[in-house]
């Protein structure tokens, strides 16, 4: 708009008109700002949404959040120690049994049947805090099934996603065991008693992933290889536990005594 | 450069071979769907625990989702509805892409009753995702592909001033679809409803 073109429009309707196009170009000037804010925020809420998608199923890939997954697909649970066990109960809690265990070991279920009671106990009011190796051994003894594996695999899958029902399946495990040499639980007994204890169904689900068989292998050998000689294996404070580890007393007993010393 | 591109891509998107384009495939996408579903169902009629294809695990079920009252709540199979519904789009579609203009009363009507169907195809989503707890891919395949038929029809009845809107509105509605507001507001819906999707099931799925 050059001034040559305006200088016959007398003074007060030129001003007028300069008006008029300034308020016309101030009104575009907010549409556009409005319409640029839009696609900012519309941009910004995008790439949001995009993350928590994006980060959910990176967490889902592994079965967590912070799960190691290893260049050769090793899945590590997130809540497993070093030494291949997962622990339950309160990190700083004063005494620590360490159990070896295979879900198919007919003493393993006596010794949970024994002190089962007594150490969710321990756990529960904070004393002690439960270091499981779920070791899978006796796959050759479900008539193919695989069961040592396919319940610890279930054990693990809960206890790394829902830690506050891993005890509680557990001992339904336990309570459930199938005898050695028969075919073990079916996959969708394995769901039941996991729901049972509480497991939500996204968590249960995941059980036919068998995201853990290989880490379980893992565990299993490192367990031999560091002296493991059976099941169950029981340890306090990391010393072996020597009493008796099948009738209801001693392992309370050993416990309490670790508490106190 | 990166400017050409752009304008070149939003002037594509405001023209009718993209939009009828979209409603077009949006719609045969649809009706395949329903197609499938139609046929699930009349197979669990015969055999409520029939194995179907989709039946992947406890949450990835057709066999779930079809079996609930939710999926025929007219007494009927829904995706009978699909049935009927989506080949009237796809006629209008292929027309339009031929060159024919329907009147405003017409495509008014379609607006409506595609309306109806978006809103019924978003109650049945929210269903099996608070209350069956399933995920049906076939389903969720609707509710996509009805959201991009209904994204289309209302983008060209807002620009042809299809809609009876008052002069204000009806300015309001093409500005917004001039800066192509509409189509980043679906993509952030949809976005929304797959991030639902996987954090709830992302375990199952991944």
């Amino acid at each position: 708009m050059s001034k040559d073109n305006s200088r016959n429009i007398p003074s007060t309707g030129r001003e007028a008109l300069r008006q008029r196009q300034q308020a016309a170009a101030t009104a575009d000037r907010r549409v556009s700002i409005a319409i640029r804010s839009a696609w900012i925020a519309g941009l910004a809420v995008a790439a949001l949404l995009i993350g928590v998608t994006t980060w959910s199923i990176v967490g889902a890939r592994s079965g967590n959040t912070a799960n190691v997954v290893a260049a050769d697909g090793l899945v590590t649970p997130a809540s497993a120690s070093d030494s291949g066990a997962i622990v339950i109960g309160k990190p700083e809690a004063k005494v620590t049994v360490t159990v070896f265990l295979d879900f198919m070991c007919p003493y393993c279920g006596q010794f949970e049947r024994a002190n089962g009671g007594a150490l969710a106990a321990a756990i529960n009011d904070g004393t002690a805090k439960l270091e499981v190796h779920p070791m899978a051994f006796l796959d050759d003894a479900s008539s193919g099934s695989k069961y040592s594996t396919r319940a610890a695999n279930a054990f693990v899958t809960v206890a790394n996603n829902n830690p506050d029902t891993a005890l509680a399946f557990s001992q339904l495990l336990f309570a459930q065991q199938p005898a050695e040499n028969t075919a073990g639980l079916t996959d969708a007994t394995l769901a039941d008693l996991a729901a049972q204890a509480g497991a939500p169904t996204d968590v249960v689900a995941a059980f036919s992933k068998q995201a853990y068989q290989p880490w379980i292998a893992k565990i299993t050998k490192q367990a031999f290889d560091s002296g493991i000689t059976g099941t169950p294996t029981v340890r306090i404070n990391g010393q072996a536990f020597t009493g008796d580890l099948y009738t209801t007393g001693p392992l309370a007993e050993a416990i309490k005594a670790a508490a106190n010393g | 450069m990166a400017d050409g591109v752009l304008s070149r891509l939003r002037g594509l998107r405001q023209s009718d071979r993209w939009i009828y384009t979209t409603m077009l495939v949006s719609a045969l996408l649809s009706l395949t769907a329903s197609f499938v579903l139609s046929v699930d169902a009349i197979i669990l009629a015969a055999d409520p625990r029939a194995a179907l294809a989709c039946n992947i695990n406890a949450v990835i079920s057709c066999g779930t989702v079809g079996a609930s009252w939710q999926a025929s709540l007219f007494g009927f199979p829904n995706a009978f509805l699909g049935l009927i519904a989506e080949p009237v789009v796809i006629t209008i579609a292929v027309a339009s892409l031929g060159g024919v203009r329907f009147p405003r009363w017409f495509m008014l009507s379609a607006q409506v009753v595609y309306t109806l169907g978006l809103v019924f195809a978003y109650w049945l989503f929210f269903q099996a995702y608070f209350v069956i707890g399933a995920l049906c891919p076939w389903c969720l395949l609707i509710t996509l592909s009805t959201t991009l038929v209904f994204t289309s029809l209302t983008h060209v009845n807002i620009r042809d001033g299809n809609l009876y809107l008052p002069d204000v509105a009806s300015r309001l509605a093409r500005g917004f679809v001039r800066a192509d507001l509409d189509a980043l507001f679906v993509a952030l819906w949809l976005l929304g409803v797959a991030a639902m999707v996987v954090t709830k099931y992302a375990t199952v799925l991944f």
